[in-house]
């Protein structure tokens, strides 16, 4: 028997009546890239908490190299040599990323700060020690982009890993694992066993040994990757056979009705942009990373005024400039942004109030709202995402991410609007979810609406989409018809000139 | 699965953002200066040495309020218990007057602990049994004003010479005490904002999540903020006994909304995780000077409370309008 770094005993949380996880048990081998599978809500998150000390377990028992392992917070955690890289990205957006690298003593000294000098210099120390050399200690964190926040989360939890590092989700913002998987083989080196959880088990089978599935709150069987494909996995993940996840779309006839219409566009980086969209089709959008597709979208829900151009919806020339008159242009735009934890949910409302709140007028009675009728209003569209009734009720701060973003779209839905502009819809959410997103998208086309989605996958656009633009620039520079979409294609198209590009496959 | 992105390095950045200049206390300090030089246009007497000793001494006890409540501003909370501390340090000092400056430390000595105790019941409260602070704060709050009336049923009492005269002159005649105080404070800030509990301060109130997840103790930083704003409050209740001379158990009124009113003047934000103790100071100083600029001009005083939140509405417009002004260019 190898020799453990962690190992847990039948854990088992609870957050009033929902159980989170009920009976975990796994180890951790030392040097071993270990990875946590399992669907949205099947309490991997909860694990990662209770690892890095941010929740106690109500039993159960931790081992940590031989001693009895019970953090009471992240410090204690950390003290004892495990850290973790959060999803949801735990740095302060106005302070500098040394400051957020030394937290929470960024000075070494309790009561006299530590010069700033002394602090840069230590922070650059750790940046260089973990091969970060774009970023500097004194950038302020909230001028970096996704991926450059997610680099320093990670490097962060590298520098205090001196037992177990634990990642969650550490690519869900990150384009490029090449980096992160150096850093993981340096760790692994030495003896420090890391806990990798992902959706994407190509990344996992690249970098993983074994893996530990979880399904509703159990864990569930600890296999070794090279001994099982991926569908015997995704079978132990949703405890059925897969069904399979893309579907070939359906032609969409030439004369079909432009349902959006954009001429001459001009908002942010997008110049000069045309658009059309038909009945029946679903749109993907790719682009690199910043390239003018925030732009379009939020102008296109109406989240930002646009300097010029004309949009039509239904053939009815509209004037945007707020979600709400997006909502009621023509045959109506119904736009889903891309945090949803900031931009989208309400997560002290139920569930059934988050999805009925565009039409809460017809969600009561004389004004009045009964949760009984919000539930009936929902009931429709619920069903459309595949969300289970019973979440209704809940809380949505409290349902996991994959119900998070299926409440969304039920919200964009229940609006009525023919056109969804989804950006990135199906990010950082589980295969099952995932599965769910895309049949919504395509019930919706079927049913005479039109999609307009962006995403950073590109074999979700390839797979999903009737055609495909490229952004470059602001600027289409492409539309790739059905039959010649390929991730090759896209990528060709999508790399602009002069331009230093990361590909990571 | 494929995916691509642009590498885009940060240069180290030599001078500081127009974003980082808007959110400093910058612009409320140019504000106050502004203000002085249309003060001594308008009447040329204001800048004797006994005028501006005087506005000082006005000034400091609503100074040093606008500091304490900062404190819990910046990590997201709100106090309301500074018109409690406030009046119940006041009277406590007019009726326990203490002779030479000895008893002038023994009694600002005692009134700070007023200040501790307040802000540790605060604190306590808030931070570790989660009552909402405005609840909680309004309730301290009354039971100050109460005890303040129990104490001293009407203006009345006394304080020391000391304080009545020595605390509020002029080192060598001509470096005004008061103001010498509000520079220690700076100073004082200065050092704070980039000490641990500092830093805790701000990344709390910025992403209470972000800076639990980043190791901070978030409820200590939270009960922290009361100590020092009760701390505060006290040494504002003992200058407004200096400026006055005499106790008032309903002193600490007016200071519950102006307190308020300068921070946000300052620019600190009201979310918490942006701004600082010495803006504060300054829109405390600029809310005064304000009401001499306005009486020097002629307007009559019915107006000030008009001119004064006026001012007050352009100055948070000011900062949201750098603010995205910023963003903008930052998105492009």
């Amino acid at each position: 028997m190898e020799s453990h770094v962690l190992h847990t005993a039948a854990l088992s949380k609870r957050y009033g009546a929902t159980v989170a996880l009920s009976d975990v048990s796994l180890g951790l081998a030392e040097g071993e890239v270990h990875a946590i599978l399992g669907e949205n809500g099947a309490g991997k998150s909860t694990l990662v908490k209770i690892m890095s000390g941010v929740v106690q377990p109500n039993s159960g028992e931790m081992t940590l190299a031989a001693d009895t392992y019970r953090p009471q917070s992240i410090l204690q955690a950390r003290a004892q040599g495990v850290a973790t890289a959060f999803q949801e990205l735990s740095l302060i957006p106005n302070l500098t990323v040394g400051e957020n690298l030394l937290l929470p003593r960024a000075s070494k000294t309790a009561f006299w700060p530590e010069s700033r000098s002394g602090i840069l210099r230590r922070a650059a120390g750790l940046l260089s020690q973990w091969d970060i050399s774009d970023i500097t200690a004194d950038a302020i964190v909230e001028d970096l982009s996704l991926a450059e926040r997610q680099r320093i989360e990670i490097a962060r939890a590298l520098s205090h890993a001196t037992r177990l590092l634990i990642l969650d989700e550490p690519t869900a913002a990150l384009p490029d694992p090449e980096w992160l998987f150096r850093q993981i083989k340096r760790l692994s080196s030495r003896g420090i066993a890391v806990m990798y959880i992902s959706h994407r088990l190509g990344e996992v089978r690249e970098i993983c040994q074994r893996a530990t599935v979880l399904r509703n709150g159990n864990s569930i069987d600890t296999v070794d990757l090279s001994g099982v494909d991926d569908d015997g996995i995704f079978s132990m993940m949703v405890g059925r056979s897969p069904d399979s996840a893309f579907v070939e779309p359906a032609e969409v006839p030439e004369d079909a009705q432009v349902i959006l219409g954009v001429r001459n566009l001009n908002v942010g980086k997008v110049r000069s942009l045309d658009l059309a969209l038909r009945a029946g089709e679903i749109v993907g959008v790719a682009a690199l990373e910043g390239q003018g597709q925030q732009d379009l979208f939020q102008a296109l829900g109406g989240v930002i005024k646009f300097e010029s151009g004309e949009i039509s919806v239904g053939g009815k020339a509209a004037e945007l400039g707020s979600p709400r008159r997006a909502i009621n242009a023509g045959a109506g735009i119904a736009f889903v942004p891309e945090e949803r934890k900031t931009e989208g949910i309400f997560a002290n409302l139920t569930a059934a109030s988050n999805i009925t709140l565009p039409k809460i007028d017809q969600a009561g009675q004389a004004g009045i709202v009964y949760s009984g009728l919000e539930k009936n209003f929902a009931a429709d569209v619920v069903a459309k995402v595949a969300l289970s009734p019973r979440y209704l009720d809940f809380k949505v701060g409290n349902l996991s991410g994959g119900n998070q973003q299926k409440v969304l779209l039920a919200r964009a839905l229940i609006t009525g609007a023919k056109c969804l502009v989804l950006f990135d819809p199906a990010r950082g959410v589980d295969v099952g979810t995932k599965q769910s997103i895309y049949a919504m998208m395509r019930d919706h086309v079927a049913a005479g609406g039109t999609v307009l989605f962006y995403s950073s996958e590109l074999s979700e656009l390839v797979h999903l989409s009737t055609r495909c633009l490229v952004i470059y620039d602001g600027q289409v520079v492409a539309n790739v018809p059905r039959a010649q979409l390929t991730e090759e294609r896209l990528l060709a198209a999508a790399h602009g000139h002069n331009q230093e590009m990361k590909i990571a496959v | 699965m494929a995916s691509i992105e642009i590498t885009s390095p940060h240069r180290p950045r030599t001078l500081p953002s127009l974003r980082q200049i808007a959110e400093s206390a910058f612009p409320i300090i140019a504000i106050y200066f502004l203000m002085w030089v249309v003060y001594g246009l308008v009447e040329p007497s204001a800048l004797s040495l006994y005028s501006i000793e005087a506005l000082f001494n006005n000034s400091l006890p609503l100074m040093l309020a606008a500091a304490g409540a900062t404190f819990v501003i910046l990590q997201g909370g709100f106090d309301l218990s500074v018109a409690g501390v406030i009046s119940l340090a006041n009277v406590v000092v007019a009726v326990m007057p203490m002779e030479g400056p000895l008893g002038g430390v023994a009694n600002l000595a005692m009134v700070v602990a007023i200040g501790l105790l307040v802000g540790a019941v605060n604190g306590f409260v808030v931070a570790y049994l989660r009552i909402q602070a405005i609840a909680a704060t309004l309730a301290t709050m009354i039971m100050c004003k109460g005890a303040a009336l129990l104490i001293l049923k009407a203006p009345g009492g006394f304080v020391s010479d000391f304080m009545a005269y020595e605390l509020t002159a002029s080192f060598f005649g001509i470096v005004p005490i008061a103001g010498v105080i509000a520079v220690a404070i700076m100073l004082f800030w200065a050092v704070f904002r980039s000490t641990n509990t500092g830093r805790s301060l701000i990344a709390v109130g910025q992403d209470e999540n972000a800076a639990a997840l980043s190791g901070i103790d978030v409820a200590r930083t939270r009960f922290t903020s009361f100590l020092w704003a009760g701390a505060f409050y006290g040494a504002a209740g003992y200058m407004l006994a200096a400026q006055t001379s005499t106790g008032n158990p309903n002193g600490g009124d007016p200071f519950l909304l102006l307190s308020f009113a300068a921070v946000a003047l300052g620019g600190t934000a009201f979310g918490g995780g942006r701004g600082g103790v010495t803006a504060s100071l300054f829109g405390a100083a600029t809310l005064m000077l304000m009401q001499k600029v306005l009486f020097a001009v002629g307007v009559s005083s019915f107006y000030t409370g008009v001119v004064q939140g006026a001012i007050m509405i352009l100055a948070v417009l000011f900062s949201a309008f750098v603010l995205a002004v910023t963003r903008q260019r930052k998105s492009r």
